[in-house]
């Protein structure tokens, strides 16, 4: 860094990339061409993933939350990764933990909500602060943030992957991209070793397991397959430790339910764990003068069935993209779970290669997401693209709970599909749809994404009316759905009610309360924001009628200058509506050019192009 | 929706899928979200709904059913459950048998029994695309010489089903490749 751009007041938004991780959450940047992960001032990046709760609003995040955990195991969340986009009653809510849950009153939302003494926070919100702290740091080190890209495991589910871009709004964030964490430690190693071949990443966090196998092709990281388990991690290898730990020492119920002690074990054997990492033999003291011994070889007796569902995901990874183990030119180890000795040697033979680990496991993931954040604010090379897909199958409930699947796992995202229904009886006017996501047959058995219903078809005698719903998932991963009615062509945005997962409106709502002084706070939030905006769109116009000055039509050049003209004069008052509307104006001056550049770019793909030689090569570095 | 218009192919069933791949992925290229981070609301609309297609036609095109099905669509021959003749006698008599053989191999637990006939079927499977690439090829896209050949789409759904029910009993005797 020059001294130049720390004295510079009105230093340029940059982009980052957080990995917002079950254990620990960091946020990554960009600087020459090189990602690097943001230190606090204790020159430490791993901001421990733990929220305390105090009296009177007092919010601790990371390692002094942490320290507080033992003493407050109830006001202080760990691993709330692991409740992202749950429901209050999700299995996962009775597992060991210290927490006190609280069902959803009659009309609220089901989410998990933890009681943490003078208040109720919901995951979401724990993560937004865990983020927001994030946000800071990273604020002190490039003065001003632009868009961020988080991490998500790419075998989220919707409800998850929905959440987690909730929490990034309610931190104050732009998010730019949800993205994909092996698919960002792809990225940190592609860019970094410029290799093209077929990789598979093995992604053991703290709370969720990956795997995806990607290939790499001139610059493209197209995503082949992925399977992996939302429930799987580290914290499953502490809690078997720690069920041994309360049985050796003869514990019951008793000590099950109370949280400190709950607490206390956990964090032993996370110790333990980490001991054993480099140790054959561990002793620890739990509590005062009880002590256990663990050795290496027991505990990985411990992690043996854990380790095997891992190797059941990335069998059936290998088999969806039509691989065999021999075809892969590299397996990438990512997570900090990795660093265990009995998951290398598993994946060492699971895939009869020693794994790659030279990025370090624990900063990879944002790193790539710092890389895909900066491509994304258009401050790189323009040759790379990501082409992720989707993890689960989408389907809908049909008669007998069956399910119907209307897009296969391992489709390449943005994708959609459509699906027709027809009405079973004389003037039905009503349609009620369930979206699930899953493999397996019965809708049940699925996770369930929404319910909603179709209303307002005209009265027709059964089987006349014809609805084609369109079902978009875009490339977060997120999924929107719309419906039409054949016949009379009336067309509904459905409102999907998420099964798991707060509305629009809820969401909103939040984001009120947690600015200081609501109305004011927000327009000059929503200015800002307006104002970066029209930035973007001027500057990406600009670039456009240099680029391509052939495509523009008669009186298009003049349209389009006056449109900027009036928005840039628009961005130096302060009125953000007004800002919007002339961004619409510029969008509508241009449209027709646009559409032009982007019949070009298609044509010239399909001859077997680049579009960026065409463009004026790559940029070389 | 055209798929093979989408991605500038001629409509055929003999495909080098490598080169449409790499179409494929020249369209994403062009029209991936990721591309229009920084434009307007109508061309960031218009890109993902082109991408979405893209997208959409890559998945009929590299799937052979799927392919054969948009084929016979186009060409104005209905396809589908309803609308395909039943499928002949000895065509399920066959199926039945290797339906039971495969069970019978199952309960021994035979990996190598069950690999045997899938691949079998999979020569068959080839054997029937062979065919109906053929098939197209002959017809020039003329509807009543294509819609002798639909019953062949059936049997393809018949071996496409049984490789897959192998594949679930492959993964199930827990072999890893």
């Amino acid at each position: 860094m020059t001294l130049l751009e720390i004295f510079d007041p009105k230093a340029a938004p940059k982009p980052i990339g957080i990995d917002l991780g079950t254990t620990h959450s960091l946020v990554a940047c960009v600087q020459d061409e090189r990602p690097y992960a943001i230190s606090d001032c204790d020159f430490e990046v791993l901001l421990p993933s733990v929220v305390a709760y105090g009296p009177k609003g007092a919010v601790e995040v990371g390692k002094l939350a942490k320290a507080r955990a033992s003493d407050h195991p109830r006001e202080t969340i760990v691993s709330v990764k692991r409740f992202m986009g749950r429901g209050a009653d999700d299995p996962e809510t009775l597992r060991l933990g210290p927490y006190k849950f609280l069902a959803p009153k009659e009309g609220e939302a089901n989410v998990v909500r933890f009681d943490v003494g003078d208040r109720v926070v919901t995951p979401i919100e724990v993560s937004a602060d865990i983020l927001r702290t994030l946000k800071r740091l990273a604020e002190d080190e490039l003065r001003a943030v632009g868009g961020a890209v988080i991490t998500v495991p790419a075998y989220f589910d919707d409800a998850q992957r929905q959440a987690t871009k909730d929490a990034g709004r309610l931190a104050g964030l732009e998010v730019l991209r949800l993205l994909n964490e092996p698919t960002a430690a792809a990225l940190a190693y592609g860019l970094d070793k410029k290799q093209n071949g077929t990789f598979a990443v093995y992604d053991l966090g703290g709370g969720t397991f990956d795997i995806t196998i990607l290939l790499l092709d001139d610059g493209v990281f197209q995503v082949k397959s992925t399977g992996g388990d939302s429930a799987l991690g580290g914290d499953d290898m502490d809690r078997a430790l720690a069920d041994v730990i309360f049985e050796r020492f003869g514990w019951g119920e008793k000590e099950k339910n109370d949280p400190s002690l709950v607490r206390v074990v956990l964090d032993q054997a996370r110790a333990i764990k980490h001991g054993l990492t480099t140790s054959l033999e561990v002793e620890a003291e739990i509590v005062a003068g009880k002590s256990v011994t663990f050795t290496r070889v027991e505990f990985d007796g411990l992690i043996g069935k854990l380790l095997e569902r891992t190797g059941v995901a990335c069998r059936r990874a290998l088999k969806d993209a039509a691989l065999k183990p021999a075809d892969l030119d590299g397996v990438i180890l990512v997570g900090g779970s990795t660093r265990v000795p009995a998951v290398r040697t598993y994946v060492k033979s699971l895939f009869g290669r020693e794994p790659l680990a030279d990025i370090d496991p624990d900063q990879v993931v944002a790193l790539g997401a710092a890389l895909q954040a900066n491509l994304l604010a258009g401050e790189a090379r323009d040759d790379i693209l990501l082409l992720d897909v989707t993890p689960l199958s989408l389907g809908i409930e049909v008669g007998g709970g069956v399910v119907d699947k209307i897009l296969p796992r391992n489709t390449t995202t943005p994708t959609g599909a459509r699906a027709t229904y027809t009405t079973q009886e004389d003037q039905q006017t009503g349609f009620e749809i369930h979206v699930v996501q899953g493999e397996r047959e019965l809708a049940a058995d699925c996770r369930s994404l929404a319910r909603f219903t179709l209303k307002g078809i005209p009265p027709m005698p059964a089987g006349m009316a014809k609805l084609e719903v369109t079902f978009r998932v875009d490339a977060d991963g997120l999924l929107t759905v719309h419906a039409r009615e054949e016949t009379t062509g009336i067309e509904q945005n459905v409102s999907v009610k998420p099964s798991f997962g707060l509305d629009d409106a809820a969401v909103e709502r939040m984001l009120m309360e947690a600015l200081d002084h609501g109305e004011t706070d927000l327009k000059a939030r929503r200015l800002a924001e307006n104002r970066v905006e029209a930035g973007r769109i001027v500057q990406a116009t600009q670039k456009a009628l240099a680029v391509d000055a052939e495509l523009l039509a008669d009186g298009d050049l003049v349209r389009i200058q006056a449109a900027i003209a009036a928005l840039e004069a628009a961005c130096r008052a302060d009125e953000p509506s007004r800002i919007h509307h002339l961004i619409e104006e510029l969008d509508l001056a241009s449209k027709e050019f646009a559409t032009r550049r982007m019949n070009r770019a298609i044509a010239r793909a399909i001859e077997g192009r680049r579009v960026t030689d065409v463009e004026g090569g790559l940029s070389t570095h | 929706m055209d798929p093979f218009a989408t991605l500038g192919l001629e409509r055929t069933f003999k495909l080098d899928l490598r080169a449409v791949e790499k179409t494929h992925r020249e369209l994403s290229r062009a029209l991936h979200p990721d591309r229009y981070m920084s434009s307007g609301a109508s061309e960031r609309r218009d890109a993902l709904t082109r991408a979405v297609e893209v997208n959409e036609a890559w998945r009929v095109v590299r799937d052979p059913i799927r392919r054969a099905e948009a084929l016979f669509t186009l060409a104005g021959i209905a396809v589908g459950d309803t609308h395909e003749p039943k499928p002949a006698a000895s065509l399920l008599m066959d199926m039945m048998e290797q339906r039971e053989t495969l069970a019978e191999v199952r309960a021994k637990r035979d990996l190598a029994g069950v690999q045997g006939l899938v691949d079998e079927m999979t020569v068959r499977q080839q054997k029937i695309e062979a065919a109906l690439g053929d098939a197209f090829e002959a017809s020039k896209g003329d509807h009543d010489a294509l819609t002798a050949f639909v019953a062949k789409l059936g049997e393809l759904r018949y071996y496409r089903r049984f490789l897959e029910e192998a594949s679930a009993i492959v993964d199930d005797l827990g072999a890893p490749s």
